[in-house]
Parts: C-alpha cells; sequence; structure tokens
C-alpha cells in the first residue's frame, strides 16, 4: 500500500480520463472556438492592422490565442470538475479517503495543465498553418523555455483559481458569475488582442495591474522574442500569481466543505 | 499508539453545535472488533452527523473519535484507512463505469492494483454483469450493492453503513442482511444505522438508541428488549370478572377480555397468580413480546424515559 505516489496517479489519472470522455465539449469546442478567433481576427481583419516593429497582427495574436486557449481551459478543469462533484456527491470521496490536500491540488492542477496544454498547442498549431498559408513561412519559437515556463506557470495558477472558486461557488450560477464577469475581462484586457501600447495612459496603467498582461506577454515573448512588458517582470509577477493561488487552494482545501450540494 | 487500541471505534464525548442547533450533545459509543453496532434514532437525532465525523467530513466542536487507536482527527490517514463508509444518498460519479469507480476508489487508498480485489467484490455483490456500466444506468439496488463495493475495496476493518438498506425492496434487503452477516463472519466491524428496527434487532449485537443528540440507552440488544420493553398478555374469559383494573399492569379492557403489560422478566404464572384467574374460566391467553420498535418508542416519544 503506497499513500504518496498511488492515491496522486490514481486522481490525476481520473481527472484527464474525465476530460477525455467529453473529448468534444473540452477541448474540440476550445479548438474550433481559436480557429474561428484566428480566421476572422488574425487572418481577414488582421491585415489591415499595423503594428510596431513591422510584426504581422497574426504574429502578434497567435501568442494571445495560445495562452488564452491554456488558462480558460486549466480553469474550466479543475473548476467544473470539482462542481460537477459537488453536484454528484463524489466531492465527498476525496475528504474520505486518505488524500492529502496537496494531492488533491496537485493532481487537479497538473491534469488541468495538461488539458489547457493540449488545447493551447492545437491553437498553436493551427496558428501556425494559418500563418504559414498567409505569408508562406513559419513563425517558430523565440525562446521555448520561457514559452512552457508561462504556459505551464499561467495554467497552474488559473488551474488553482479555478479549485478556489469551485469550493467558493454554491450554484453553477456563481461559477459562471466568475467566469464571465472576472476572468474574460481579464484575458481580453490583458492583451490578447490587442497591444497595451495602443490604450490610452489612463487604461494602459490600469491595465498593469492586471496579472493576465504578464502571462499573455510571457508566452508573447516566448514566441516571439518581443512583447510589451519585460520578461523578467513577467516571470516574477507570473511567479507571485502562481504563489498566491497556490496559498489560497490549499487554504480552501483545508477549510472547505466536501459536502454535495 | 493511542490507548484503547483494541477498540474498533470510540467515540468518546462528541459535541456538535450548529450555529442553531446541537446535532450531538456529548455522545459516547464503544464498538469492539467483529461487532454489529446498531445506532437507532428518528430522523434528525444525530445518527448522520456522527457517522460525518467519524469520516472527517465534518469535525466534531469538541471530543473524541478514535477508529482502531486512531485519532480521526490526528491521524486521520491512519484512520481512514481502517474505515469504509456507505453513505445514505448514492452518490452518482457521472462519467465513470462501475469498474473505473472501483479501481478508482482502491487507487484513493493507496491499493495499486485492485483489480483482484474490485473483480472480487462485482462477483459477491453481483455487478459483475454490470461493470461497464455507468452509475445512472443501473437500478436503485445495483447503486447501493456499488456503494458497499466502493466501501469495501480496501479492505477496512471497521464499515459504517448509514442506512443502506433504506428505498430497497425485500428481496435484495434481505440478501444485504445476508451479506451483513458474511462480513460479520469475516470478523469486520460493523456500525449500522436504520430505520428498519427488524433490521437493527437480527443483525446487531448491540445497539444505542440516540434522540435529539443523545444516548438514550445503550447495550445488548435483547438486554435493551428485556429491559425497556413489556410484553402484551391479553387474557380471554368464559364468564365475566371484575376487579383487575386496579392491577399495576393493566392496561385495557373489562368483562371478559382484558390486557396486560408487563415486564419482560416476570413469569406469566406470576401475573396468573396475582391475578387469582380460576383455571377453569380461562377461555384464551395470548402473549406477545417486546421488540426493539418498543425500546425505541420508549426511549424516543418526548420525555418519557421510565419503564
Amino acid at each position: 500500500m503506497d499513500l504518496t505516489w498511488t492515491p496522486f496517479f490514481t486522481l490525476f489519472r481520473r481527472e484527464i480520463m474525465r476530460f477525455m470522455k467529453v473529448i468534444i465539449q473540452t477541448v474540440i469546442t476550445p479548438f474550433v472556438s481559436s480557429t474561428l478567433y484566428l480566421m476572422i481576427f488574425g487572418v481577414s481583419l488582421g491585415k489591415s492592422i499595423v503594428l510596431k516593429d513591422q510584426l504581422p497582427y497574426l504574429s502578434f495574436l497567435i501568442p494571445g490565442l495560445v495562452m488564452m486557449s491554456c488558462l480558460n481551459n486549466s480553469f474550466q478543469n479543475t473548476s467544473s470538475s470539482i462542481v460537477s462533484s459537488k453536484f454528484s456527491g463524489d466531492l465527498e470521496d476525496f475528504k474520505v479517503a486518505p488524500l492529502t490536500p496537496w494531492q488533491i491540488i496537485l493532481a487537479l492542477s497538473m491534469a488541468a495543465v495538461l488539458r489547457g496544454l493540449l488545447v493551447g498547442g492545437i491553437t498553436f498549431f493551427v496558428g501556425e498553418a494559418s500563418y504559414f498559408f498567409t505569408y508562406g513561412t513559419a513563425l517558430g519559437v523565440s525562446h521555448p523555455f520561457a514559452l512552457l515556463l508561462f504556459l505551464i506557470l499561467g495554467s497552474l495558477c488559473f488551474a488553482n483559481f479555478g479549485v478556489v472558486v469551485a469550493f467558493w461557488a454554491r450554484s453553477f450560477d456563481q461559477l459562471s458569475a466568475v467566469s464571465g464577469f472576472v476572468l474574460l475581462p481579464l484575458i481580453y484586457l490583458g492583451g490578447v488582442f490587442f497591444s497595451v501600447e495602443n490604450l490610452p495612459p489612463l487604461w494602459r496603467s490600469v491595465s498593469l495591474y492586471n496579472p493576465l498582461l504578464y502571462m499573455i506577454n510571457g508566452v508573447r515573448y516566448g514566441i516571439l522574442g518581443v512583447a510589451d512588458v519585460e520578461p523578467q517582470r513577467a516571470a516574477l509577477v507570473t511567479l507571485l500569481a502562481f504563489l498566491l493561488t497556490t496559498g489560497l487552494a490549499v487554504r480552501c482545501l483545508k477549510r472547505a466543505s466536501f459536502q454535495r450540494w | 499508539m493511542a490507548q484503547n487500541a483494541n477498540l474498533a471505534l470510540d467515540v468518546s464525548n462528541v459535541i456538535m453545535q450548529y450555529p442553531l442547533t446541537k446535532a450531538l450533545a456529548g455522545v459516547s459509543i464503544e464498538v469492539a472488533p467483529g461487532e454489529v453496532f446498531g445506532l437507532l434514532g428518528p430522523n434528525g437525532a444525530g445518527k448522520t452527523s456522527l457517522i460525518s465525523i467519524i469520516v472527517t467530513l465534518e469535525k466534531a466542536t469538541s471530543g473524541q473519535v478514535k477508529v482502531f487507536g486512531h485519532d480521526v482527527a490526528r491521524e486521520s490517514q491512519l484512520a481512514k484507512l481502517q474505515t469504509g463508509w456507505v453513505p445514505q444518498e448514492i452518490i452518482n460519479h457521472g462519467f465513470f463505469t462501475v469498474n473505473e469507480i472501483l479501481g478508482f476508489h482502491g487507487g484513493y487508498y493507496g491499493v495499486r492494483d485492485s483489480k483482484k480485489r474490485v473483480d472480487e467484490l462485482l462477483n459477491i455483490l453481483g455487478l459483475w454483469e454490470h461493470r461497464f456500466k455507468k452509475v445512472k444506468q443501473l437500478s436503485g439496488g445495483m447503486k447501493r450493492r456499488l456503494m458497499i463495493a466502493k466501501a469495501l475495496v480496501h479492505k477496512p476493518r471497521l464499515l459504517l453503513l448509514d442506512e443502506p438498506t433504506a428505498g430497497v425492496d425485500v428481496d435484495l434487503r434481505k440478501r444485504l442482511w445476508e451479506f451483513v452477516e458474511q462480513l460479520r463472519r469475516d470478523g469486520i466491524s460493523i456500525l449500522l444505522t436504520t430505520h428498519y428496527l427488524e433490521e437493527a434487532e437480527r443483525l446487531c449485537d448491540r445497539v444505542a438508541i440516540i434522540h435529539n443528540g443523545q444516548i438514550r440507552a445503550v447495550g445488548e440488544t435483547r438486554k435493551l428488549i428485556e429491559q425497556w420493553s413489556r410484553k402484551k398478555v391479553v387474557l380471554r374469559l368464559l364468564e365475566p370478572v371484575e376487579g383487575y383494573k386496579n392491577h399495576p399492569d393493566y392496561m385495557s379492557g373489562q368483562g371478559s377480555e382484558w390486557t396486560f403489560f408487563t415486564k419482560m422478566s416476570k413469569p406469566l404464572g406470576e401475573l396468573m397468580q396475582e391475578l387469582q384467574v380460576p383455571m377453569g374460566n380461562l377461555k384464551d391467553l395470548q402473549v406477545q413480546d417486546g421488540n426493539l420498535e418498543d425500546v425505541f418508542v420508549q426511549l424516543t416519544s418526548a420525555t418519557k424515559g421510565a419503564h
């Protein structure tokens, strides 16, 4: 009997199986959304937008969409898993079994990151294909290590945040409210579709308080080699956000109720 | 190692205070290894609250719960390894099949390869043919059996059955009783909560009656029945008589039919002598022993408690 790795890997495997069983909802639909964004904003409208450094708009958009896919899917994976388990009652199993809070968080978050990277990776390859067919050349990756670091740390932040929100939520409505009124604005205003350089000074200053700006620009730096924010600063903010959300998630698991709705 | 490690379950002075109500007001019970212990009480008596504390879903306001000597609050992992829990409500598990659910549950308890154990339980509990079905595709009885299989997959030494036969048909109820008796023979200690007093009377070595968060009585099932219930004696006579209404055991009746409630331990001959019934006038005599239901009613009805 092994109480360290077996419970962790069991829960990790369960979470992967969970999202793979509803692959249309968890992977295919986000892939279609990202493709539509690329077609409409990147390929169609993007041709008329000129950025500094002579970068095509499509190249600016692809990193943003990749990170948006990762963050959204990581959040959705942990939050919907916990909320649906609260509803069906099997969240109680996690508490009754000898699983530790750390095992639960790591298993849920790592499975969520895997889903985020899967959808993000597909988005990147669709973006690469679009770029190739539009400009006749591949976009490439300037800093692979930095790219992976920002993708994984950012996804972990959102997976942890999903755990916190799901334990806090008392209904599906509350979960949707956080998703629609907090996360979506933060993602869209974090520079997925536009550069903060183009914002009026006031809004540019406000945007600097949005941690998503740093995560998205970290990925942009990883792919393009240029970004609106210095990569070191972006890495520091992302790391702090990761530590904060991990702390909150652990606190939640130690204190929150696992009982069914 | 804590004291009383030889007890399967040691609940000591547990208080559970919610903002508006006290669910448990100093509950203490002990379950010996291999014993089937019944916890009986009306709805809202505190049965499920106590089980929630044992399985760590809730934290007691004060008091201590130990499973085979391990404090559920301080040594929760060790206590959890010894405990299997069959909840009152069915858990749905959404996406997963019976096989997957049992495999996962074994994994949570550190069982790396649970296939052999899962197959064994699927066969014992008659779920083998349904192992690739999802919970929603199972009948009510199958769902209940799946809950039991889940609780047993890590081979616990203490099994908590929270109203396992609620809402199941007579046939399945009997099969579950047989299964509980099999578990008893295997040496598993069982804490059973139930509304079916016949079930408790048949299965439990000892029972505790809980009411308003307090244990009203605890002891061997037979002894509790003898102590707290009364046998009903119906006397039918050929010729009517008067004067029995003043007898302390008199319950109802007059003339040629009288009903008495007497202590279980009181011999019938003693009652007959007290009543001085001429044998020639005796038409019929019916005796009905008390049962657990009488004990339950006696101890849980309002503030009455005396016998």
